[in-house]
Parts: C-alpha cells; sequence; structure tokens
C-alpha cells in the first residue's frame, strides 16, 4: 500500500491495524525495521518494507525473531530509531537477547517492539500472553484499542524508550491487528539526514558508565527498576489512560486494548451507561497505580475484561491488598471468578453476558422463535475443516510420506512443525504429524528420538520443516544431529515462500523485504556441508519421490535430508505460473462410492478440486477450485482421472 | 461525516465464504468505498491457516459517529452476502434475525475430507426461511460463462451493490476497481460488475 | 455371515498382528489402500470404515464353513478328512511340454490349458516367479503364458491381488490356482461378492493345491540368496518320506538342505491351518508321493472338475490310474493329522475348545473327535 507514505496529514485512509502500526513507526522516523513473519503480525514489516527504499529505512525479514531483535538493537545503540514485529511466540525466541538489553537499556534513539498475540489461537498453535514477557523483563509496555490508537501510540513509545531508556513494547491482538478501520494520518518526519555512530562508552574503570555490555551485577540491575518508576510516573500522566462513565459507578470496568470496544458496546447495548463505567489502560505495565487507586475508590464492584491472561486483573488486585484496608469493600470479577475465561477470545458478547449477571439484567439478542429456527437450521451445516490448497505440494509430499512409511512398516512417524504442513497432524496430511511445538522443534525433537537405538527404538522418525522455519531454527537442530549423529530424516518442504504468513520471501528465495535482489542461501550446498546425505525429489514425481523417501527410510542410521522442492500453489498463481494439465474423470472407470470402499479421492485424498457428483456417486473435477496439479491422476487407483495437457 | 443515510447504527455487513473465495479482496473493496462515503469503518476479516479451506467470515462495523469493534454481536446482522450457501446458512445461524438481507450464491464448495454436504435444497429453503429478504445470485455460474471462476466475487460485489442496502453506489465502486485492476482486467471485472448489478436486478 | 463386518482396522488386530495371515492376497486391494510388498500386507490409508470386505473375504476371519459349502457344493460342509469329494485317484499330464515343466504331473498346467482351449475359460489366475524367483499373482491368458507359471513356488504369493486387479465391468471367465486359504477366501468372496470388483460368478474354475505350508517370502528370500543365485534356479521341491529335504534345482546342479534349515521360514500362520486339500476347490491337487513320482494325486469335487478331468481323459492329454488304497489311507490320515493340529493349535491361543478362530459353523461333536489322540 504506497499511501502508507502519504505526506498528508490529516487525511482519513483504512488501515488494518498492522498498516497503522507500520505508518506509525514510520511517522516515529524509524531508521531501521527488522522482523520474522508470524500471523497476525507479518503485514507490518511487509507494509514498512514496501516505503523501505522511499523513506529511507532498512527494513529486513531477519532469519529469526532473536535476529530481528539484535538487528534492532544495534540500531539503536548506534543513535538511529529501530523498530521490530512479531508474534506472541517471537518475543520467547527473541527473550534471550530482551533479558540482556534491559539492562544495558538502549541508545540515544529508542527501540520499539511491536507483538501481536492470537487470543483464540486463530493463526497460531498457542495462545501465549506475552505481556508477562514484559512484566519479567521489567519493560514498559502499552496496549492500542484501535488501529488509529496503535499508530499514536508506537510514535509515542518511542519518545517513552528514549525518556526511560529501556525497550517499550506495543502489545496488539489478532483482532487490532487485522481489522480495518478508519485511520487519521499524521504528519511524517522531517526528511534530515540520520547519522549512525557507535559511541564509545567503555570505560573500564567504571562498569557502571560502560553501556552495552550486561552484566551480572546488581549495578544494572538496580537503574532498571529506577528506570521502571520513571516509567510509571510518565503513564500515570498518559491520555491513552481514559475513563468514561459516572462519577461514582455502580460497576467499574478496568479494560485494555482490543476489549475496550466490547466494553463500550456491551454497556451501551445493555443501557446500563449511568451505572457501569469504564476504565481505559494504554499503559499496563508498569501499571499507573495513583491512576488505578483513585478508580478504585470510586466503586465497590469491579469487573476486569482484556484477552487472554489476568495480567491486568492480577496487578490490580496485587494494588488493592497494597491499599488495604481502603480497598477492603472492593469485590473483584473477571478471570479469576469465572465470569470471562483466561482463554480464547473475548467479545462484545461475552462481556454482555458478564454484565448481565453481575448487574443483574436481561438481554435478548433476537426474537426468541426466530432463534430457536435459526439454531435448528445450522444443524445441517457441516463442518469445514481446514485443507491444504487445490494444488498444494505438501499434499503430495505427505501422500508420498504415508505410503513410504506404511510400507517399510515399522510405525515411523513425522514429527511436524509451524507452518501450512503443521496440517499433517489432521486429516490433509493424512494424519502423519505425531509431534508439533515450536518453530525448529520437529527437528530438534526428531533429534532426540533419533538417539535411543541403545533401547530398542527402531521406528523411522522424519522431522519436517518448511523452507522458511529451516533457517529459521532448523539449521541449529541439523547441525546437532550430524554431530551427535542422530537417526532421522529431516523432510524440508521448499515451496519458495514463507506461505502460511503471506509470502515473504527467506534467505532461500533470492529476495529481500524490499523485493531487491538477494544472494540465495543455498539449502542443498548448506546440508551437504554441514555432512548430512542429501536428496531433492519434486513431490509430484509422486513415484520417484515415495521410492526415493522409502530408500532413504531404510539407509537407517545418520542424520538424512530431503529437499521436497514445489513452488506454493498460491505463489505460483501469484506470479501467474499455469500448471499443466486439464482433468477430468472417466465416469466408466470411476468406482465412485465404491472405491476402495468409499471414494479415495475425495474422501482420503481431500484435494479441494475433487468433489463428488452425487447424482451418480462418482468423481467430479470442480472446476472452480482445480487447478491441474495433476496428483490425483496419479493416486487413483482405477485410472479413472484423466490428465491432459493444457496448452 | 457522509452525507448518506445509514439505516441503523451501527449497520452491520456480514460476508461469509469459504478461504480462497476471495472474501479479503471484497471487504476491503467495500470497506474503501464506505471509507470514501464518508464513514467510519471497520472490516475484521478472517485470516491465517482458517483461510486454507476453512470457513471465514469478513465483518463490516458501519457508523456515522463512531468506531465500532468489528466483530458483529449475535443475532445483529443487518446484510449478509454469502458467497457459499452452508457458509450462509451458518452465518444466518449466528447473526441472523428477522429483518436481516441475504444475498447469496447457491454454488456449493465441498468441504474436504467427506463431511457429507447437505442436499442443497434443503440449504436454500433454509436460508429463505430464515431470511424472507433472501435473493440468490449465480455468480460462479456466470464467472465460469466469463471464463474464470475468478471473477465470482466481483460479480457478488455487483450485486451487493446493485441490492441498494449499502450506502454506496456504482460511482463509488468505480475508482476502487481502477486503483485495483491494471489494465485489461479492468475492463473484465468491471464487465463482472455490471453483470453483478443485472443478477440482482432480475433475482 | 454378514453380521460379522469388520474393517482394515480389525483384519490388522484380528489377524496380521495376531500372525495369522497366510498371505493369500484376498484382501489386496479389495481397497486400494492395502497393498503386498516385501511379504507383507501393508494398509496404506487408516480407513475408518467399519464394514470392509478386506476383513470380510479374508480366510482368517470367521467363516461360515456350511455357507460356503452351500455356496460351493450346495450342501453343507463335510468336515471329514479331505472334505467334500467325488473323486479320488492318480493323474499325470501325456503333455510332454508341459510335462517337462510342471511341479508332478504337470496336471494344473494341463487342465487350464484345455480349459483355456475349450473356451471354458479366458484368463487364468496363477502364480508366476520373477527372475529372482519372486512369486506373485499372474494373469495368464495364453498356453505359453501357463507354462510360465509352471512349478510350485514354496512362498507365500498373495496370488489373489491377481484376481482383485480385474476391473469390475470385465466379464472374463476367470480360473484359479491356489492354495486352501486362497480357495477357502474365492468362496467367501463368491458367498458375499464386492460391489467394486469383477463378479465372481465368473470364476468358472478353481484348481486347489495340497499345503503343508508356505514360506515367508520376506525372510525366506533372503535365506535362498545365501543358498544360491535365485535367478539360477529353474525348480523348488519338496520329495516326500523317506526324504526329509528342501531341493533347489539349479541350471548347474541341485542345492539339498535339510527340512529342518527351512522351518524358521515358514509361515507361522500355517499352523492353524485346517485345510491340506484346499477343501473348496473343484478339483484338488497334490504330488503323489515319491513312490509315483511325476505323478499328481487328485480330488475330484465338483460336476465342473470331473467334466474337465474326464475331457482331458477323452482328449488323450491325461492319463489316470487308481489310487491305491493304502495311498489313500495315508492321504486321510495325514489330512485328520492336519485339522488336529490346527485344532490344537487354534485351541491353545483361543484358551476355548469352541472358539476356533476362523473356522466357523462345524458339527457339535468336532470338538471331541479332534482332540482325541
Ligand atoms: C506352498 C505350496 C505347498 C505345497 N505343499 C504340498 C504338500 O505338502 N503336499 C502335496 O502333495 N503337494 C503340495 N503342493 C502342491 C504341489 O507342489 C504341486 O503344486 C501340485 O502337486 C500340482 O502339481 P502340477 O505338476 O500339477 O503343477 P503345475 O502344472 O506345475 O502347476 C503349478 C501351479 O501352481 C501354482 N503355484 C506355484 N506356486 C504357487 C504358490 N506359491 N502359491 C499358489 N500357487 C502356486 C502355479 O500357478 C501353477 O499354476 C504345494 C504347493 C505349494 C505352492
Ligand atoms: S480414486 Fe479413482 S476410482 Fe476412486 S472414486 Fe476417485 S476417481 Fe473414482
Ligand atoms: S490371510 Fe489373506 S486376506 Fe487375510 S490378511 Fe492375509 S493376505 Fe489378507
Amino acid at each position: 500500500m504506497a499511501s502508507i507514505a502519504m505526506n498528508k496529514p490529516g487525511a482519513t485512509v483504512l488501515l488494518m491495524g498492522n498498516e497503522a502500526v507500520a505508518r506509525g513507526a514510520i511517522e516515529a522516523g524509524i531508521g531501521v525495521a527488522a522482523a520474522y513473519p508470524g500471523s497476525p503480525s507479518s503485514e507490518v514489516l511487509t507494509t514498512i518494507a514496501g516505503v523501505a527504499k522511499q523513506m529511507k529505512i532498512h527494513a529486513e525479514w531477519s532469519v529469526n525473531e532473536k535476529v530481528a531483535m539484535e538487528v534492532a538493537g544495534g540500531a539503536s545503540f548506534a543513535g538511529i530509531r529501530s523498530f521490530c514485529a512479531m508474534k506472541q511466540n517471537g518475543a520467547n525466541v527473541a527473550a534471550d537477547f530482551l533479558v540482556n538489553a534491559n539492562m544495558t537499556g538502549v541508545g540515544d534513539a529508542g527501540m520499539v517492539v511491536f507483538i501481536s498475540d492470537d487470543p483464540g489461537g486463530m493463526t497460531s498453535n498457542n495462545e501465549e500472553d506475552s505481556r508477562t514477557i514484559t512484566k519479567w523483563l521489567d519493560n514498559p509496555l502499552l496496549e492500542p484499542s484501535s488501529a488509529q490508537e496503535a499508530k499514536e501510540m508506537i510514535k509515542w513509545a518511542y519518545e517513552v524508550s528514549e525518556a526511560v531508556n529501556l525497550v517499550t513494547f506495543v502489545r496488539g491482538v489478532t483482532r487490532i491487528s487485522y481489522t480495518k478501520s478508519n485511520v487519521m494520518l499524521g504528519e511524517l518526519p522531517e526528511k534530515k539526514e540520520k547519522k549512525a555512530f557507535f559511541p564509545d562508552l567503555w570505560d573500564m574503570y567504571n562498569p557502571k558508565k560502560s553501556k552495552f555490555t550486561s552484566g551480572p551485577f546488581p549495578i544494572f540491575h538496580k537503574p532498571l527498576h529506577e528506570k521502571l518508576e520513571k516509567a510509571r510516573e510518565i503513564f500515570e500522566r498518559s491520555t491513552f489512560n481514559q475513563y468514561m462513565g459516572p462519577e461514582h459507578p455502580e460497576l467499574l470496568i478496568i479494560t485494555c486494548g482490543a476489549c475496550t470496544s466490547y466494553c463500550t458496546e456491551a454497556v451501551d447495548e445493555l443501557k446500563a451507561g449511568e451505572r457501569v463505567g469504564i476504565l481505559k489502560l494504554g499503559t499496563t505495565w508498569p501499571l499507573p497505580e495513583k491512576l488505578v487507586a483513585k478508580h478504585l475508590s470510586t466503586t465497590k464492584t469491579v469487573l476486569f475484561v482484556e484477552e487472554i491472561d489476568p495480567f491486568v486483573e492480577r496487578n490490580v488486585m496485587e494494588l488493592a491488598a497494597s491499599l488495604l484496608p481502603a480497598t477492603c469493600d472492593l469485590t473483584f470479577y473477571g478471570k479469576r471468578s469465572g465470569h470471562l475465561a483466561p482463554y480464547n477470545e473475548q467479545s462484545t458478547n461475552l462481556v454482555i453476558d458478564a454484565l448481565v449477571d453481575i448487574l443483574g439484567t436481561t438481554y435478548q439478542a433476537r426474537d426468541l422463535t426466530y432463534d430457536e429456527e435459526a439454531k435448528k437450521a445450522i444443524q445441517i451445516v457441516p463442518d469445514r475443516p481446514i485443507n491444504m490448497c487445490a494444488g498444494c505440494p505438501h499434499r503430495a509430499t505427505f501422500w508420498a510420506v504415508k505410503k513410504a512409511l506404511q510400507l517399510d512398516g515399522r510405525k515411523g512417524f513425522v514429527c511436524g512443525d509451524i507452518g501450512c504442513y503443521a496440517m499433517g497432524f489432521t486429516a490433509p496430511g493424512f494424519f502423519q504429524s505425531r509431534t508439533m511445538h515450536a518453530m525448529g522443534s520437529g527437528a530438534g525433537v526428531a533429534n532426540g528420538l533419533g538417539n535411543l537405538r541403545q533401547f530398542g527404538f527402531d521406528q523411522p522418525v522424519i522431522a519436517m520443516t518448511g523452507d522458511s522455519t529451516f533457517y529459521h531454527a532448523v539449521l541449529p537442530a541439523l547441525v546437532n544431529g550430524v554431530y551427535n549423529n542422530s537417526s532421522f530424516i529431516l523432510l524440508i518442504l521448499d515451496n519458495s515462500a514463507t506461505a502460511m504468513t503471506g509470502f515473504q520471501p527467506h534467505p532461500g528465495t533470492g529476495l529481500l523485504a524490499t523485493g531487491d535482489p538477494a544472494k540465495v542461501v543455498d539449502m542443498e550446498a548448506v546440508c551437504r556441508a554441514m555432512g548430512a546425505d542429501v536428496r531433492v525429489c519434486d513431490p509430484f514425481d509422486l513415484e520417484d519421490t515415495t521410492k526415493a523417501l522409502l530408500s532413504m527410510i531404510k539407509k537407517d542410521g545418520g542424520t538424512r535430508v530431503i529437499i521436497m522442492r514445489h513452488m506454493c500453489q498460491l505463489v505460483k498463481a501469484r506470479r501467474k505460473i499455469t500448471n499443466k494439465y486439464r482433468m477430468h474423470v472417466d465416469k466408466e472407470r470411476c468406482l465412485g462410492d465404491t472405491c476402495g470402499c468409499d471414494n479415495l479421492c475425495t474422501r482420503i485424498l481431500g484435494c479441494p478440486g475433487l468433489m463428488v457428483d452425487r447424482e451418480i456417486s462418482k468423481a467430479a473435477i470442480d472446476e472452480a477450485l482445480c487447478v491441474g496439479c495433476g496428483l490425483c491422476a496419479d493416486i487413483c487407483p482405477s485410472s479413472a482421472i484423466i490428465r491432459e495437457e493444457a496448452i | 461525516m457522509s452525507r448518506r443515510r445509514l439505516r441503523k447504527e451501527p449497520f452491520n455487513l456480514i460476508i461469509s465464504g469459504v478461504g480462497g473465495q476471495g472474501n479479503v479482496l471484497l471487504s476491503a473493496f467495500v470497506g474503501a468505498a464506505l471509507l470514501n462515503e464518508g464513514f467510519m469503518v471497520s472490516v475484521a476479516d478472517t485470516f491465517g491457516v482458517s483461510q486454507r479451506g476453512g470457513s471465514v467470515t469478513s465483518h463490516i462495523k458501519i457508523s456515522k459517529k463512531t468506531l465500532y469493534s468489528s466483530v458483529t454481536l449475535d443475532g445483529k446482522a443487518d446484510v449478509i452476502l454469502g458467497m457459499e450457501p452452508v457458509e450462509t446458512l451458518r452465518a444466518l445461524g449466528e447473526f441472523g434475525n428477522p429483518h436481516v438481507v441475504v444475498i447469496v450464491n447457491p454454488r456449493p464448495i465441498y468441504p474436504s475430507g467427506g463431511a457429507t454436504y447437505p442436499d442443497l435444497d434443503k440449504v436454500k429453503r433454509a436460508i429463505t426461511k430464515l431470511s424472507s429478504k433472501t435473493k440468490f445470485v449465480n455468480a460462479t455460474e456466470e464467472a465460469l460463462k466469463m471464463g474464470n471462476p475468478i471473477y465470482t466475487n466481483i460479480i457478488l460485489l455487483g450485486s451487493l451493490v446493485g441490492a441498494n442496502v449499502l450506502p454506496i453506489t456504482k460511482e463509488t465502486m468505480m475508482p476502487i476497481l481502477k486503483e485495483r485492476f491494471p489494465g485489461k482486467l479492468l475492463e473484465e471485472n468491471i464487465k463482472a460488475f455490471g453483470k453483478g448489478m443485472e443478477l440482482i436486478a432480475k433475482a | 455371515m454378514s453380521n460379522y463386518r469388520k474393517g482394515a482396522r480389525e483384519l490388522f488386530e484380528e489377524v496380521i498382528d495376531q500372525g495369522l495371515c497366510t498371505g493369500c492376497g484376498a484382501c489386496v486391494t479389495a481397497c486400494p489402500y492395502i497393498v503386498a510388498y516385501e511379504g507383507r500386507i501393508v494398509v496404506l490409508d487408516k480407513c475408518t470404515i467399519a464394514d470392509g470386505h478386506c476383513y470380510q473375504h479374508c480366510p482368517r476371519t470367521h467363516t461360515d464353513m456350511n455357507a460356503v459349502s452351500e455356496k460351493i457344493f450346495g450342501v453343507p460342509y463335510d468336515d471329514g478328512e479331505v472334505g467334500h469329494a467325488l473323486d479320488i485317484h492318480m493323474v499325470k499330464s501325456k503333455d510332454a511340454e508341459i510335462k517337462e515343466k510342471g511341479q508332478d504331473g504337470g496336471t494344473v498346467t494341463t487342465l487350464l490349458a484345455l480349459a483355456l482351449e475349450e473356451e471354458m475359460i479366458d484368463v487364468a489366475v496363477c502364480t508366476k516367479m520373477d527372475e529372482e524367483k519372486i512369486a506373485r499373482g499372474y494373469l495368464a491368458r495364453t498356453r505359453a503364458e501357463l507354462l510360465e507359471c509352471a512349478g510350485s513356488s514354496y512362498e507365500a504369493s498373495f496370488a489373489l491381488e491377481a484376481y482383485r486387479s480385474i476391473p469390475k465391468e470385465n466379464t472374463e471367465k476367470v480360473a484359479i490356482v491356489g492354495l486352501g486359504c486362497q480357495v477357502e477366501a474365492l468362496g467367501k468372496i463368491k458367498s458375499d461378492p464386492a460391489k467394486n470388483r469383477a463378479n465372481p460368478d465368473n470364476i468358472k474354475l478353481t484348481l486347489g493345491l495340497f499345503c503343508g505350508w508356505a514360506l515367508r517370502p520376506d525372510i525366506f528370500h533372503p535365506y535362498l540368496k545365501g543358498l544360491c543365485d535365485p535367478s539360477q534356479a529353474v525348480k523348488f521341491d519338496i520329495p516326500h518320506t523317506p526324504h526329509y529335504t528342501f531341493d533347489v534345482y539349479t541350471k548347474s546342479d541341485t542345492k539339498s538342505v535339510s527340512l529342518d534349515d527351512i522351518r524358521p521360514y515358514i509361515n507361522l500362520a500355517c499352523q492353524y491351518c485346517w485345510d491340506m486339500t484346499a477343501e473348496f476347490s473343484d478339483i484338488s491337487l497334490g504330488s503323489a508321493g515319491s513312490r509315483f513320482p511325476g505323478w499328481n494325486t487328485v480330488i475330484v469335487r465338483t460336476k465342473t472338475g470331473s467334466d474337465l478331468v474326464k475331457l482331458a481323459k477323452a482328449k488323450g492329454i491325461l492319463e489316470t490310474q487308481a489310487l491305491p488304497g493304502q495311498r489313500l489311507a495315508h492321504l486321510k490320515t495325514v489330512a485328520l493329522k492336519r485339522k488336529k493340529t490346527a485344532f490344537k493349535n487354534i485351541t491353545d491361543k483361543t484358551g476355548d475348545k469352541k472358539d476356533l478362530l476362523y473356522v466357523g459353523g462345524l458339527s457339535e461333536g468336532i470338538a471331541d473327535k479332534l482332540s482325541e489322540g
């Protein structure tokens, strides 16, 4: 989106939260932005990278979040405002750097990190609340409640970061990151040359003055706590903290972030504006204690509404305990009381439910007879499990893996990883994956399994990784495997992009975040250089791939690598590359529901491009979805699916 | 602030479909048009894994005075644009009410993995029962006639605008299409859009 | 029978994991998820269908012997030594070319060749050894192809896989040569045909082979390779008592090893096999013992079988001879002993004299009869 660098202060545009965050960073005059893609945060860097050249920003997809954080750290140390974005898990990867960076503090220019959490795990396999990390880091944290506020907060976060000399965090959630809404643009920074210089502050006689080297000494830790107190004072005066409602509310809602609008809507919907006040906190760590204490004194009942963990809830209750006996009459509602859950996404309806209970009112969303009818009607609605796309090379890979493992017969299995192929433990991956944890964990866990021979373990182990994940976290695990002679096969699904999160380039693609050409880090050469036995297959050559896999599996011992190389179908579509085939089903030959007891192709292979022609109970090609990859022709035992070369 | 009238405050539009049908593009177009008409809008799409063939819903909340949260409250949809029949029914089940207007593309997309798809006529009947203001638009069929199923969503966009339920018009939409589609593509998409308007007028 | 339906999962739990799989091949490609690979049955996909022909047609899942017998012979099951029999005698081929290649009397090949010639059948499901002497099912449609199949492989061949590969719409008339487990499976297939496969009524002729046991290819074949270059082998034989050997004739010499050396490679599933004489065939054939080299013992069980043998005789391509009484008595003793051993092994496994695993529908007194001595 080119308008992201539009120099029209006051103009209103429709921005996705992630774009607003990017614009905030641009308005703040950052010089460096680094990130690793991960929904729901990926679009932030994509957006910055899109205008990086024009705005004279160095924007990069770093190989992982820790490196991204260090890249930003380096820039800040040399006096350039820097910015980092990641999803919740990324903060864990980067944490090791951060627990030291909090000791050293930032440079003269601030450093801001945007972390987007994923309540409900809509695009993640966990629901971690990253705010806790900022608490144990003793670093300041802000939580925006809208795209507009996200933009303003990012800008302000630089002021905070520079004022207290700490990395400052802004926490988003999926709904903020992915909601598009009206955003009024601010001023772009003046175009003046930024000068980077690393100040030599090393003083061998006075380590206290020596910045940028952390040490185990209390001399570094004590100032950190002083800085945090300073941040608290700044936060007490912040206009990002707001109160709406009566002077002495019957119920005080304390909320933050995306939940703010759920609360205002719920109160509106219940017409409870006279009874309920809402304290919205924009600065959630350190807690602006004086402000909160003041509001606690106006009421007897408090409800906390926030995404995932009871973070604010616990911190406020801790504060209340310290204010005893003044707070002894207070009743607290929230996750602890069971009115809201410490998991899954919050919503206006959930807040309404909590309020109805606490206030003793009633609420009816729609006509009751209609409600009954509607609930009855949707009983016929089938589940729609997620699936790999038509033409997805992973489907072919999993088919080959399944077949090879079954033929081998030693109860081999797949250690899965993070990416589209995470679907491996469900039907689209034919239930092949048996473990799934963090980025790179497939290979890591396989390392462990691959060294259990002396305990009688002879099950073949296949670790799967995507190409992007390979560079992110699998490299060390591969080195470890070769070095410790662990017996497993690493399958690298090289589909030329970080597909799951939106096709960002990675070190293997030869492209930079900005779209400029880059050096290709050749994964095949890397694996070979490490001493692994390497093969490259095209999963759509199903038979050869299966054979290669089987022979690799039988080759027991040592770390073996197979690179499954085929471009992601969605990347093909973006690049207007079409597949070779036009598919059709020979209705005479197709066995339909008597095939493999019942439709091998639609039921088991499950490509969205295949469907059942209900009238004759035979397979058919769904022309709206088939992309002509030809895979189904290879698996049909009756040779009923025909591929014709399309011109 | 917009000069156009908004029938309700906030006004809730839902676009429901299946990952891969292009609902994100649709919601972006509608959002942009509403913005240009001076409304406050929040548009929430389903992102991430569910885009891979799962059911996806875009919520668009329109207001003249403030920015609301993006997700529609249970039972509060004003318009549902259904890109796929059972997904339309799913959305109605959650967000429908006696006043909701439904525009639906009756072409099924079958769920993978052998889950049985209910009888299409039964689905259509259930939809019309839950919304007396239901219009069927054979968008996929028309798109295939145009030579590419990809036009389905733009045809539906035409129908949505042509249905006169939102405070946007063809004139608001055109510059947005122009910005998005270069050259030859624009022509085809304008044709698709027109087709959609035509279909809804007849529906 | 039909209330006993289960699927691939149970096939594994109750047959394969229990060491009961005989390697007959009935389940192979019954659906595309099941294949035979290196001597094992492999299910490629976790089929969740509760009602599978793979399970239904396996000869080692519960079999109602009476139902199968009714289907094939029109009478209830005869649980005597050699099953339902019209006539037992000795035969051998007079066709020199076949005689040269055949295992014993070359009768199997001769009868099949005649059936082809007479257009009684269009295709014969046989077992053929490849260069490496790996035995797999094969569809023979000419005399020449039949000749390629002559001679016995003592490894389980999954030969019914070839029958399963015949497409549904195919209406060719079929003959099948198989061991006891295989003809039993065919009986089950005929009693309850799969709707996705060729109509089993097209099977016009079933030739059964006597069988003491078969070897497991996955372990035996590597052993064989140690013994000789399999591509040089021309014939395998187990000459009857007093010999106690397994002989491999190669192009240059004969390797003879003690049967004791071979025993470890016997498919353990065979110890539960009840049927030495392939009772559900039109004609069953075995060797006639070491006193009559080059002859087959033949049990004619149906009119189809009897007509075919008569025709062959009339055409002068088959020579018959009465089976000496002592030889017949021996055959029955061995066959009964086989049933007793199977009965013991089965009931040891089930721990219940009434639970005979796959052998169902027998007469009340059978347990006592088989428990004796
Ligand atoms: C595993 C096995 C064990 C046997 N055990 C005995 C026994 O204990 N006592 C006895 O008297 N006879 C036994 N026989 C039968 C004997 O070896 C001859 O097959 C039989 O006498 C017929 O001889 P023929 O000359 O007529 O056969 P041929 O005319 O040579 O025809 C042989 C036929 O056998 C088929 N065949 C070859 N190998 C196999 C196999 N592995 N599985 C299924 N079919 C096969 C071929 O398709 C061919 O059509 C056994 C056979 C096999 C395969
Ligand atoms: S796999 Fe082949 S035979 Fe089976 S249903 Fe599909 S197209 Fe028909
Ligand atoms: S005995 Fe035959 S049908 Fe049964 S599992 Fe073994 S090969 Fe399959």
